[in-house]
């Protein structure tokens, strides 16, 4: 909302390296048995700046670990590893009358407003709380402070004996958003503030939000899977997927010349409200989101990336390379049931394999079920080979006979987000990308 | 060449609450063409979701379907239900008001399916996906066993339940066959789940939630419906993923024909995906047309107003233009007969405290405005003065009693979970 004004020097918010895990099977019970505790990488290495002023958008579908990452970056989760600065100071170190202050500094506006509230309050009670926990001034000052918040907000003062759930969720949010700014924040993180309202209220809210920031000078950082919420207030944007950023620039570089492929097949993704979307050119993303309990190697974007990049001597058409790539997923993941095969028993195992001389119809009728697309004479020789080993059930092999041609460099090496203006994560904008091939094992 | 499959009339749908009757749908009129896609949108409150519920006949108590006739063209059916209820049938049309219960509950599944924002509601999650698909297709095998004519005269009540909804009532898989089970692969197949054969023998909760999304529209396909009713399909999905979905229904509708209303709060993706549409506003249709008739040439406030919240994607941050005040009641009481917008609308004049009629719009033939904007010029003279509305509601929006804080659904949502409400994309 005010992309004019340059950036300072000093930013207000910097995280560096930002990390949080949560484990799975880490109860005694578990140790007892031997599980190994299982690391969900929610937030895996996030560096970011917010400058004093602006509004930071971070942008991503569920279980990217946004929220996550705003709730630790306020400290109110403990963070694995990592840093993050307000004002200079490291907020994981801050003790006594400092933590105190940035509690009062930083405040955030979620979902819901109330969630985590005593539905028994009044609003106006709500509203006051933090300034009655942070004994702030007498109380006539703080009745008297509230009823200003009130009216900033566009609440009626006649309201503040009502409670929460006598209102609307545009007017809840209106409550949430005044409670946040009772104790005269510097700096908000909106987590999905709109996500549950209706859009002529959303509309409302969004606008209001604007209002606020031009008025007390508040640096926002908004967390939200609404992209054009997102293109509509934020200042700079951060895309992230399974727990990473992919994606960092300036709003109008992102929407208009995104870099990433998933930036890409998100912005792709959103159906426009408008009579020409029919007729837009739009490519769907295939697949799921992997889980962030086993997130892939290298680039976590190549198990759906359309442009993943096939090996330099390797003469592919892009589509097949998908395509094989997806087949030899799900024969790492020994997710193809053999036995099911052709038709009613045809193929019969024994010991794991099936009699020679039915190979051949197996690998075609194999072939039928797991590739939909007609690979040239080369490739299909190979993929032939691969499947092939599947008929006595060596899934090591026929993985591995895969792996020697088509493993490609976005599996190898992660891809680090560059330093500059708008700094992408993928191996297609790597300037050094030669080094990086001759780097591999 | 159109021909006309749905022909709704003046359908009301009450809940009678505590705080008084609920008119969730009013007077609702409505004509569906086969093959049509056909999008209802609006906000929640707006009665979109009991519209469609109350189509395939699935309002439960304390709502009921008051008023209305549902005529549904089907020649089959029509000469079954001729020599019993004569009254129930006009041509080729029945209405599906006036027929049994048992004939009405026959065509869930084989005429009209169903499917939600919220998949686990269709599974049970002790069975297999595959069973339960396979389980829809044997109701339809059951009832394409016996000629169309006959078929709605199947009794068997679990069965044409099959396809739609509560695990509960789903019989377990002795009833089988393996032809049924190949069909219900296919299906996957079809609604693009990769790997069929295996997925079909994993149970509901190891599927994600889109792979979820498409097995219910497979199990809603068992029954080979004319009308496909889709209920915020897309609503509880990721972007990528409800790109997907809205691919997949946008293939199967041009491969089978099928006709689809879909509702949604999600204007884009009316655009993308329908002919025709209807904008609701406290349980009526404010405005309805062609694509164009509402997005481009619009007349009623309302459709200006909800196209002006949305942030555009592609444009400039310009400021939102919002639709002041709340969401309706529709508490009987305190709707009053007039427009139901007004205390909204920038434009209210003194002609708009009597509940305007339907009129036609320019554009299309299909276009009709409920707003006396289509018959007159707007005229500050005649203009409402502010505040003038302030005393027939209140203004903290109030809909029950902090007493009754946990007693379950607010007076003008009387069916929250179907109505989330929610941004422009979920
Ligand atoms: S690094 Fe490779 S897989 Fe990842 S986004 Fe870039 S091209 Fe796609
Ligand atoms: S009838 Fe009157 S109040 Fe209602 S929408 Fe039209 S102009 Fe506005």
């Amino acid at each position: 909302m005010s992309a004019e004004t340059p950036p300072t020097s000093q930013p207000l918010v910097s995280v560096d390296g930002l990390e949080k895990y949560f484990w799975e099977n880490d109860s005694v019970l578990d140790r007892l048995f031997g599980d190994e505790p299982v690391a969900v990488r929610a937030v895996d290495g996030l560096t970011f700046d917010i400058h004093e002023g602006e509004t930071l958008g971070l942008v991503g579908e569920s279980g990217c670990g946004k929220s996550t990452a705003g709730e630790t970056l306020l400290r109110l989760q403990e963070p694995t590893d990592g840093r993050v600065e307000f004002d200079g100071d490291n907020v994981y170190d801050l003790e006594g009358s400092d933590l105190t202050e940035f509690r009062r500094d930083a405040q955030v506006v979620f979902q819901d407003p109330f969630s985590s509230l005593d539905p028994r309050m009044t609003i106006g009670d709500i509203v006051q709380q933090p300034l009655d926990i942070h004994d702030v001034g007498p109380t006539d000052e703080r009745r008297q402070r509230v009823r200003d918040l009130f009216e900033r907000v566009g609440l009626s003062v006649d309201q503040l004996d009502r409670y929460p759930h006598e209102f609307s969720g545009g007017q809840r949010q209106r409550i949430g958003i005044a409670r946040a700014l009772a104790l005269e924040p510097e700096f908000l993180v909106l987590d999905e503030p709109t996500s549950a309202l209706d859009v002529s209220v959303q509309a409302q809210v969004l606008n209001l939000l604007a209002d606020l920031q031009d008025e007390f000078d508040l640096t926002y950082l908004l967390i939200s899977h609404n992209l054009s919420v997102i293109r509509h207030i934020c200042d700079r944007v951060a895309v992230m997927y399974l727990g990473e950023i992919v994606e960092i620039g300036p709003v109008e570089d992102i929407f208009e010349a995104p870099k990433h492929p998933y930036t890409e097949a998100l912005l792709a993704s959103v159906p426009r409200a408008s009579t020409d979307e029919r007729e837009r050119d739009r490519q769907t993303l295939a697949g799921d989101v992997p889980s962030p309990r086993n997130p892939p190697s290298g680039c976590r974007f190549r198990t759906r990336c359309p442009m993943v990049i096939p090996p330099d001597d390797l003469e592919i058409d892009q589509e097949d390379y998908r395509a094989i790539m997806n087949l030899r997923e799900r024969i790492e993941r020994r997710d193809i049931s053999l036995e099911t095969v052709g038709g009613d028993e045809e193929f019969e195992f024994t010991d794991g394999s099936i009699p020679p001389a039915d190979v051949d119809a197996f690998v075609d009728a194999l072939r039928e079920r797991v590739l939909d697309r007609e690979l040239p004479a080369r490739h299909a020789e190979l993929v032939d080979g691969a499947l092939a080993e599947l008929a006595s059930t060596d899934w090591d092999a026929a993985g591995t006979q895969l792996r020697e041609v088509y493993a490609s460099v976005c599996e190898r090496d992660r891809p680090d987000l560059g330093e500059d203006g708008h700094p992408v994560a993928c191996h297609l904008y790597a300037d050094n990308e030669c080094e990086t091939l001759e780097n591999v094992r | 060449m159109t021909e006309e499959l749905l022909r709704i009339n003046g359908l009301s749908t009450r809940f009678f609450t505590e705080q008084g009757q609920v008119n969730a749908v009013d007077n609702f009129d409505l004509r569906i063409d086969r093959g049509d896609v056909f999008g209802i949108v609006g906000e929640s409150g707006s009665g979109k979701s009991v519209t469609a519920r109350s189509i395939v006949d699935l309002i439960e108590s304390p709502g009921e379907i008051t008023d209305g006739e549902i005529w549904y063209n089907e020649p089959d059916l029509a000469d079954a239900v001729r020599e019993d209820r004569p009254e129930a049938v006009d041509g080729t049309f029945v209405d599906l008001r006036r027929i049994s219960p048992e004939r009405r509950r026959s065509l869930r599944g084989t005429s009209f399916s169903m499917i939600f924002q919220d998949p686990e509601s269709s599974f049970n999650p002790s069975l297999t996906v595959g069973e339960q698909i396979a389980e829809a297709v044997e109701v339809q095998r059951r009832a394409s066993a016996n000629p169309r004519s006959t078929r709605a005269r199947t009794r068997s009540e679990e069965y044409s339940l099959g396809s739609f909804v509560l695990s509960s009532f789903l019989p377990s898989k002795r009833y089988v066959t393996e032809a049924s089970r190949e069909r219900a692969i296919e299906l996957l197949e079809l609604v693009g789940i990769p790997d069929p054969v295996e997925r079909a023998d994993e149970h509901p909760h190891e599927y994600s939630g889109g792979m979820l999304q498409r097995a219910m529209i497979a199990q809603a396909l068992a029954g080979e419906p004319d009308v496909l009713v889709a209920d915020e399909p897309t609503t509880a999905l990721d972007v990528t993923i409800q790109a997907q979905v809205l691919d997949l229904l946008d293939e199967l509708q041009s491969e089978t024909g099928m006709t689809i209303l879909l509702i949604t709060h999600n204007l884009g993706v009316i655009a993308r995906m329908c002919d025709r549409v209807g904008v609701m506003y406290a349980g009526e249709i404010v405005e309805r047309g062609t694509l164009e008739d509402v997005f481009d040439d619009h007349v009623h406030p309302y459709t200006e107003g909800l196209l002006g919240s949305i942030p555009d994607i592609e444009g400039e941050a310009g400021r939102l233009q919002p639709i002041d005040g709340n969401v309706p009641s529709l508490l009987d009481h305190e709707m009053g007969d007039r427009c139901h917008f007004a205390d909204r609308c920038p434009n209210a004049m003194e002609d708009c405290l009597e509940h305007p009629p339907e009129y036609d719009a320019e554009g299309s033939n299909d276009h009709a405005v409920r707003c006396v904007l289509a018959a007159q010029e707007y005229d500050e003279r005649r203009a409402i003065p502010d505040g003038y509305f302030d005393e027939t509601r209140p203004a903290g929006d109030k809909h029950v009693d902090p007493e009754d804080a946990d007693e379950g659904p607010t007076v003008d949502e009387p069916q929250r979970p179907l109505e989330e409400p929610g941004g422009e994309s979920p």
